[in-house]
């Protein structure tokens, strides 16, 4: 039996406090193997979005722990956090977050900038990485010269630059139509077999949960699996 | 009815708007209320400084402020001869009270009149040096008070008082009194008669009364003729001493009888009383004077009165001086108004982006444009209006008054801003457009708003160009307000061309970042790219430009000032002497060159209206007449031009000469007249240097003067070095720093530069709220970026230089092109500004650039960026980096 990439115990997150405190999160804890693609649902409102924040490194709990690929992440200061964002965990956002004035080649190869990847490397890799997204023909588009379903594809071949162990992905089809989001799905579920990569996703679509290893159910800050 | 026809208010959205966004607000109320108190002012203390310039212009005029009335004496023929006439004063009596009568309600404005008669040129025979003297009566009301220290007041020569005198016989006998210092000068006392003559070499029969000593010497009657209490030289011509006979009522009939009809003058003095004159008074002073001066003219029947004074002159010089500080004024309040109306946009438009959502959100539950548009006006109504009163109240308070003119532009942007931004922000986010979706319509709406910005950008183009070629055509008129809002217009122009040069040049910084091995850069430069803002640009390089515009302003005026005081003065001190032996003064010269501090010390004989003749005309030249070689080489430790080589003799004799309307030049032949000698043949083989407050002077070596004949009586000493003034100590001294600081604190001159510093610091002021506001305004997008990057992996340190790179183009173009800006413009609209006016100089001062200002504008905005990152990174470091998984843009 593999170790787990990410373990999750006891994570507590309440937002304010008194009676209008909110408990988004309630005792969750589970695990997720590496390799896996795991969906998170719930309703709106729900702590995904929440629960996924504080798994990369985005946001604190009130008490309880997270390990990613072996690092206890609540416990790093904000260096320690950016170096896990550079080198182990990567996402894409539901409205794609791309430098709009930079090319897709140069959004893609944006974290591998950051991490001093030689030029020739950087390259190489954009390349491969446009390609699996099967956008080599737009490499010198901008964003705004893309349409949204290209955008989020690009996102995501940004999110897999620097080979992360973990791609978080919140409700990457919310603003795509429902054919363009099967795609990215297909893709994201395609990126887990060929990178290897662990793929943690939260959407509403049961179509995409179908494509998920594991779906992990999430009601009122509690785990419902 | 009225309550129907206007949109319904809903009024908890416009308190909460108001709560909400109080910050925005208070700023911009801060600029209203600031550039109100400011353009309120200025204008109502320029018109009391105008009023104190008259009064001072008036005060340092001395005599050349003076209206003379003449008139002739009436016919004292009788049957035999001339008849004394006992009563002469009180034909100066009806002279002043007609006078009087003609200038009317004017005469409120004068000072008591003196009544004045003045005998013609007599000549000393037998004087060791060349003197003159003349005889004089002066009243005021009475005679001057004097104490007779020797002999007696002047009487009557002759009984019965009404004697008639045959044509011709003996010299009539003249009693006068003589000053203390004329006795000990001439050595004479009660009863002597003086060796006197007149032009035509006809002896004169003058006999001292007595010697007096003024009760007063300040007693205004003695500025009517001066040198009846000290002798003066060069009065009656170059190396002339002149001395005075004060003339008593009992002995004026018999000066009359002494000297042909007309040779003794029958004369009224006036002199405005400067307590009582404003800038308004003084242009019916004018008014009047001119009308008298004109119908006197033509009036050639004797008993008439004729009207002569330089005063309209005077008054009009000082008019000019006034147009010319409003001017400036103007300038400098324009640019106030175009930074504050710029700064009020921008946070206009800062308010309108930060309430958005609210506005959207407002519009789509039903709030109709109308009723949006309402409550905004409402909110920057009663914000405008608020900071307008108070900025007016500190105007009442500094300024005893407030001008409202300047106030229009920034309380009608102030008013209107926050409403149309608002509205529009309202409209796009609500209105059914799409952008088209086929490339050829996306293309024509992009050619259209390109139309849209180049029609306006051209219409400030077309406004700069038509005011820059007004102000240099006809200068800036005070019901003009274009040409003065020249430099305003143009820095607003070139911020207009840098705002069109950013976009090409960040974008070839980030092709060069790309390329680059620096991720920062990258980011830094993609950022910039993406950030360019129309608004920030356009107020902070106009702000800059006009901050350093300002400066040049008031640095230039100080320039010229300081120039100024170099060519009134002419070395670091001057003593003006009283006339006494050339032996003397050699010796006293000797004794301040030995002088500690002192570098030179050169004697000259300056004679301030020699009369020369050129070109078959007489003008009257300041000749100075010196030892041209030390002359040259204390010029040359001067700021002053260098004095050109001039011949140690030659026939006609060798000058320097320099005139504003270029008549003395070199190569002219002119004729040097003299009283009671012939004229002097001269020739102009230079140009001199302009020195000393006259336009014309001709300039000649001592020794040259001498061997041709002419007496040298030196009477003025120049002296350089830092101990001149103290070497001078006991005579009447002219201090260079004096007279400069004395300009520098006249009150036009010290207002408008004062104004040039205040309107410095409140568009620096301006320009870096501005850089505060254009930051704020891009740093939702700035900080989501940054956060979406930190996402892959960006230290919080890092994004602190990114943010700093993003905003490094703006700043970079307040600090560099601002005051690139700001110096062309100088030095393009200062001329027609016609700052020599304010300067007492002949020409408009070069243009002097305040580089430490300079250089302290174009630091304070990379400053500025170094302080507003590191705030605005603590500010954002507050909100959790997991909003942005959520929120969209960039």
């Amino acid at each position: 039996m593999t170790a787990p990439l990410v373990s999750v115990r006891g994570i507590e997150r309440t937002f304010g406090t008194g009676p209008a405190a909110v408990h988004a999160l309630r005792d969750v804890s589970f695990d997720v193997e590496p390799g896996t693609m795991v969906a998170l649902v719930g309703r709106s409102g729900s702590g995904k979005t929440t629960l996924l924040n504080v798994i990369g490194g985005l946001d604190r709990p009130d008490a309880g722990s997270v390990t990613v690929d072996g690092a206890e992440i609540t416990g790093l200061d904000e260096d320690g956090l950016a170096e896990l964002r550079r080198h182990k965990v990567s996402y894409v956002f539901q409205t794609f977050g791309l430098i709009p004035v930079l090319s897709a080649a140069e959004n893609v190869g944006a974290p591998l900038r950051l991490a001093r990847t030689p030029a020739a490397e950087r390259e190489q890799r954009v390349r491969l990485l446009l390609d699996l997204v099967g956008l080599a023909g737009h490499a010198e588009q901008r964003p705004g010269e893309l349409s949204g379903g290209q955008q989020q594809r690009v996102a995501i071949a940004r999110a897999l630059a620097a080979s992360p162990r973990l791609l978080i992905a919140d409700e990457p089809t919310g603003q795509l139509d429902a054919e363009t989001g099967r795609s990215v799905m297909a893709l994201l579920r395609g990126v887990v077999e060929s990178e290897g990569v662990t793929v943690l996703v939260s959407t509403h679509d049961p179509v995409m949960m179908a494509l998920a290893d594991r779906v992990i159910r999430i009601g009122d800050g509690r785990l419902e699996e | 009815m009225i309550r129907r026809l206007l949109p319904a208010l809903h009024w908890p959205s416009v308190r909460g708007r108001a709560r909400a966004d109080a910050g925005p607000l208070i700023l911009a109320a801060v600029v209203v209320a600031a550039v109100t108190a400011l353009a309120g002012a200025v204008p109502v203390l320029l018109t009391g400084t105008a009023d104190e310039a008259v009064r001072q212009a008036v005060r340092d005029a001395g005599n050349q402020a003076e209206v003379l009335v003449r008139a002739d004496w009436e016919y004292d023929d009788g049957s035999l001869g001339r008849v004394r006439d006992p009563r002469s004063t009180d034909a100066l009596d009806d002279l002043r009270d007609q006078a009087l009568d003609q200038l009317g309600p004017l005469r409120d404005q004068m000072l008591p009149p003196i009544e004045y008669a003045e005998g013609p040129y007599l000549k000393f025979v037998g004087a060791p040096d060349p003197r003159s003297m003349r005889l004089a009566y002066v009243a005021s009301g009475s005679g001057p008070a004097v104490t007779w220290v020797a002999g007696s007041a002047p009487a009557a020569s002759a009984e019965p008082p009404d004697v008639e005198v045959p044509y011709t016989g003996d010299p009539w006998p003249v009693q006068v009194g003589i000053s203390e210092t004329t006795a000990a000068r001439l050595g004479a006392g009660p009863g002597d008669r003086l060796r006197l003559e007149d032009g035509q070499a006809n002896s004169r029969d003058v006999r001292v009364s007595g010697v007096f000593r003024p009760a007063d010497r300040a007693d205004p009657v003695w500025q009517a003729a001066p040198w009846l209490l000290d002798p003066t030289l060069g009065a009656d011509g170059p190396g002339v001493t002149r001395f005075g006979g004060l003339l008593s009522a009992e002995s004026l009939p018999d000066a009359r009888l002494a000297f042909a009809l007309d040779e003794v003058s029958r004369t009224v003095r006036f002199r405005p009383d400067p307590g009582s004159l404003t800038l308004d008074s003084a242009e019916r002073i004018v008014a009047t004077v001119v009308t008298l001066k004109a119908t006197s003219g033509s009036s050639a029947t004797r008993g008439g009165s004729q009207w002569a004074t330089a005063l309209d002159r005077l008054l009009r010089a000082v008019h000019d001086q006034v147009d010319a500080a409003r001017a400036q004024a103007a300038v400098l309040l324009s640019a106030v108004s175009l930074g504050a109306v710029l700064i009020l946009l921008l946070a206009a438009h800062l308010l309108a982006g930060r309430r958005a959502a609210a506005l959207t959100v407002a519009r789509q539950r039903g709030t109709s444009l109308a009723a949006l548009g309402a409550e905004l006006l409402l909110e920057s109504l009663l914000v405008a209006v608020a900071a307008a009163a108070a900025g007016a109240l500190i105007a009442a308070a500094v300024a005893g008054g407030v001008a409202w003119g300047w106030l229009l532009p920034v309380a009608v942007t102030a008013v209107l801003a926050g409403p149309g931004f608002g509205l529009v922000t309202a409209y796009r986010a609500t209105r059914d457009k799409r952008v088209p979706a086929n490339r050829s319509a996306r293309r024509r709406a992009g050619r259209t708003a390109a139309l849209r910005r180049f029609t306006a950008e051209f219409a400030v183009l077309a406004a700069a160009a038509i005011a820059l070629t007004v102000l240099h055509q006809r200068g800036v008129q005070d019901s003009t307000i274009l040409p003065a809002a020249a430099p305003a217009l143009g820095a607003l122009t070139g911020a207009l061309i840098l705002l069109r040069l950013l976009p090409p040049i960040t974008r070839l910084v980030l092709r060069l970042a790309v390329r680059s091995t620096l991720p920062l850069a990258v980011f830094g430069a993609a950022r910039a790219a993406a950030a360019t803002r129309a608004l920030p640009v356009l107020a902070l390089v106009t702000s800059a430009a006009l901050a350093t515009f300002a400066p040049a302003l008031g640095s230039t005026i100080g320039a010229g000032l300081a120039d100024g005081a170099w060519r009134s003065v002419g070395a670091d001190a001057r003593a003006d002497l009283p006339a006494r032996p050339a032996a003397e003064t050699t010796a006293l010269v000797e004794r301040i060159a030995a002088a500690p501090g002192v570098r030179h010390a050169v004697a000259a004989q300056v004679t301030s209206a020699a009369p020369v003749v050129v070109g078959g005309a007489s003008r009257p030249v300041r000749l100075i007449v010196v030892d041209s070689a030390a002359y040259r080489a204390l010029l040359a430790d001067t700021p002053l031009p260098a004095l050109p080589a001039l011949p140690a003799s030659g026939n006609p004799l060798p000058v320097l000469v320099h005139s504003a309307d270029g008549v003395l030049r070199a190569g002219v032949t002119l004729q040097l007249t003299r009283e009671g000698a012939p004229a002097l043949d001269l020739t102009a083989v230079a140009s001199a240097p302009a020195i000393g407050d006259t336009d014309d002077v001709v300039l000649a070596d001592a020794a040259a003067m001498t061997a041709a004949g002419v007496p040298v009586v030196p009477n003025t000493i120049w002296v350089t070095g830092p101990g001149a003034a103290r070497a001078l100590a006991g005579t009447t001294i002219v201090d260079r720093a004096v007279v400069e600081r004395e300009r520098r604190d006249a009150p036009l001159v010290a207002g408008l530069v004062g104004l040039a510093w205040v309107a410095t610091g409140t568009l620096l002021a301006l320009g870096l709220l501005g850089f505060a506001l254009g930051a704020a305004a891009g740093a939702p997008a700035r900080w989501q970026t940054l956060s979406r990057l930190r996402t892959l992996g960006l230290r919080t340190g890092e994004a602190r230089r990114v943010a700093a790179a993003e905003l490094l183009p703006l700043a970079l173009a307040a600090a560099l092109g601002g005051p690139l800006l700001g110096v062309l413009l100088a030095a393009v609209t200062l001329g027609p500004l016609d700052l020599r006016l304010l300067t007492t100089q002949p020409t408009d001062p070069a243009l002097l650039l305040p580089w430490v200002a300079v250089a302290l504008l174009a630091a304070a905005f990379p400053l500025a960026l170094a302080a507003l990152v590191p705030i605005e990174a603590a500010a954002r470091r507050r909100r959790r980096l997991s909003e942005v998984l959520r929120l969209g843009g960039a």
